[in-house]
């Protein structure tokens, strides 16, 4: 799909569709995306991971720059992968701790 | 990191589970066939056969499986040399079936001949694993039970060598039995607690999304078995029982305070259900805490208790060990690893190019559950049965196994049918608000 005006709504909802395979919680739930960003020559992702010893971690973050590469038409992608700040429970949405059943514990 | 190097990940460890559970199907049979080996003297050819087919085939396969896929994990690096993990599943593979057709023609020769290429392999893991924890610069409880799991595992089949050599030409000055039993207690003692007592602190919040609030008990609980360890085995051979108890002590310390630093690490967990294989593998956990209670009472035969031949002996203690924690244990780590290797070979590459399941969305955690709860209900029964040598209890253990087995092993093909056939879901993720 070429875009020409790449709204980062639009980046966010396909990189919703994505489930973490350990939980099956989107990684956009699982706050594993940090940023979104899209300049009219690169659009820029930034993300983490649960644990830097994720061993589906090397998937997942090709599957980010595949998902984006979707709609990024003839800008350059970018995933960038960060353990700074790192990943807390904090960062999970509503429907991931009710997904989880992770209410109870707050 | 390159999608080429990803797409090899998985792969080895793979190919030891389905080695591991091929050998689950070969040793459940051969206990179903004959439940009652298990009212013979553990010594017996039959049994060691059926020991080793269990302990080779299915646990240490399962087990180094699991180290290849979670050592690089848990240590942030990569398998120091995959090449050699595959000749090690070469020289497994080939070896354990001459091993247990030796066993149980009590011909050490031939043993010799298979064990050798056995110890091989270990000592290809051996070296493969502490080369990538090398690598790693780790330093922490993880590395540290690795690099001595490994150990163990070699010390443990130098032994069974000198072992089998000793039944051979009798050059040892000590009693058979005491050799067996300071072999027996490296490998199992060695090996798999050591494991058990570090990975589990990786293993267990990576997939509970926990934390280990406090590192301390982990270390020290490793580190007092490491000690009561290494004196129960010469221990043992030399016959010191006040020695080996006060070792047995020491190891049940070290699991007292591993089995605090793990209570306290589910606790901080997000994932508040815990799937069937996970709560086999606590429940195996819970069971081992129970080998060195019943070692004390082994050693002080003269207790109520009593030792053997219809009393409780070194078979109900094998029982307790080996199928009430061992087991669950195991397969509990298959249930979460197959799905998971599954789905990094299959589903892997297409993450975030067509819509993808989950791991656990491949099992079918009603049919799991029912699997390994069969599998649970015959320890009762082989326990008394090997206890009190009942034929109809030690049948009927052996049957209600071989069920669980039975249910195991078609669920594990259901979750590997998507090796070939994938299944593409309509919509992955779950709708968020
Ligand atoms: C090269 C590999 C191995 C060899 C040659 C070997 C050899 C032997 C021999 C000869 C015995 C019987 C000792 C006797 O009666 O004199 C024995 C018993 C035993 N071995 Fe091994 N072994 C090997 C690997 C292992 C490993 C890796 C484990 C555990 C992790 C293990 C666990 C046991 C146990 C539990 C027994 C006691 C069996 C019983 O009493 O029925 N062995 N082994």
């Amino acid at each position: 799909m070429i875009t020409t005006d790449l709204n980062p709504a639009t980046l966010w909802q396909a990189l919703r569709a994505i489930p973490d395979p350990e939980f099956g919680v989107s990684i956009v739930d699982l706050g594993l995306i940090y940023s979104v960003e899209c300049t009219p020559d690169l659009v820029q992702v930034v993300m983490t991971l649960t644990t830097s010893s994720c061993p589906s971690g090397g998937w997942i973050h090709e599957g980010v720059r595949a998902a984006v590469e979707q709609f990024a038409g003839s800008r350059e992608v970018q995933v960038d992968l960060v353990f700074e700040p790192a990943w807390t429970t904090d960062r999970l949405s509503a429907e991931a701790r009710r997904v989880l059943g992770g209410d109870e514990t707050q | 990191m390159a999608a080429s190097w990803l797409a090899t990940q998985g792969r080895l460890p793979l190919a030891f589970m389905l080695l591991g559970l091929g050998w689950l199907g070969v040793a459940t049979a051969m206990l179903a066939l004959s439940p009652g080996v298990l009212a013979l003297s553990h010594a017996a050819p039959a049994v060691v056969a059926l020991t080793h087919a269990w302990v080779l085939g299915v646990f240490v396969s399962v087990a180094t499986g699991a180290i290849y896929q979670i050592a690089p994990v848990a240590l942030g690096t990569t398998l120091w040399r995959e090449r050699l993990g595959w000749w090690h599943f070469a020289l497994q593979s080939i070896s354990i079936p001459g091993m247990v057709y030796a066993f149980s023609r009590w011909d050490m020769a031939t043993l010799g001949l298979f064990a050798s290429p056995f110890a091989l392999g270990i000592g290809l893991f051996a070296i493969n694993t502490w080369k990538t924890v090398r690598n790693s610069g780790r330093h922490d409880a993880v590395a540290w039970s690795l690099q001595l799991a490994a150990l163990w595992l070699l010390l443990t089949v130098v032994v069974g060598l000198v072992a089998a050599a000793n039944r051979l030409w009798t050059f040892l000055p000590f009693d058979p039995i005491t050799v067996l039993r300071a072999h027996a207690h490296l490998g199992l003692g060695g090996f798999f607690l050591t494991l058990l007592q570090g990975v589990t602190f990786r293993l267990v919040p990576m997939f509970t999304l926990g934390d280990v609030p406090d590192w301390r008990p982990v270390r020290s609980g490793l580190w007092l078995s490491q000690f009561g360890l290494i004196s129960l085995a010469p221990a043992l051979l030399l016959q010191w029982n006040l020695l080996a108890s006060a070792s047995a002590v020491l190891v049940l310390a070290g699991m007292l305070s591993s089995g605090h630093a793990f209570r306290r690490t589910l606790a901080t967990r997000k994932k508040r259900a815990l799937d069937p294989g996970l709560r086999a593998f606590l429940a195996g956990c819970g069971a081992l805490l129970l080998a060195p209670i019943l070692g004390l009472l082994l050693l002080w035969p003269a207790s109520p208790w009593g030792s053997g031949g219809g009393g409780f002996g070194a078979m109900p203690y094998a029982v307790a060990l080996l199928v009430g924690g061992l087991l669950p244990v195991i397969v509990g780590m298959l249930c979460k690893v197959i799905p998971f290797l599954t789905w990094m070979i299959a589903y892997g590459p297409k993450v975030g190019r067509v819509p993808t399941p989950s791991a656990g969305a491949l099992t079918a955690p009603r049919l799991e559950a029912w699997a390994l709860s069969l599998q649970g209900s015959a320890v009762v029964p082989l326990f008394i049965g090997a206890w009190t040598q009942e034929p109809w209890l030690l049948s009927l253990g052996a049957c209600l196994l071989a069920a669980g087995v039975m249910l195991f092993v078609y669920h594990a093909g259901l979750v590997l049918r998507h090796l070939w056939a994938p299944r593409i879901p309509a919509s992955a993720a779950p709708p968020s608000p």
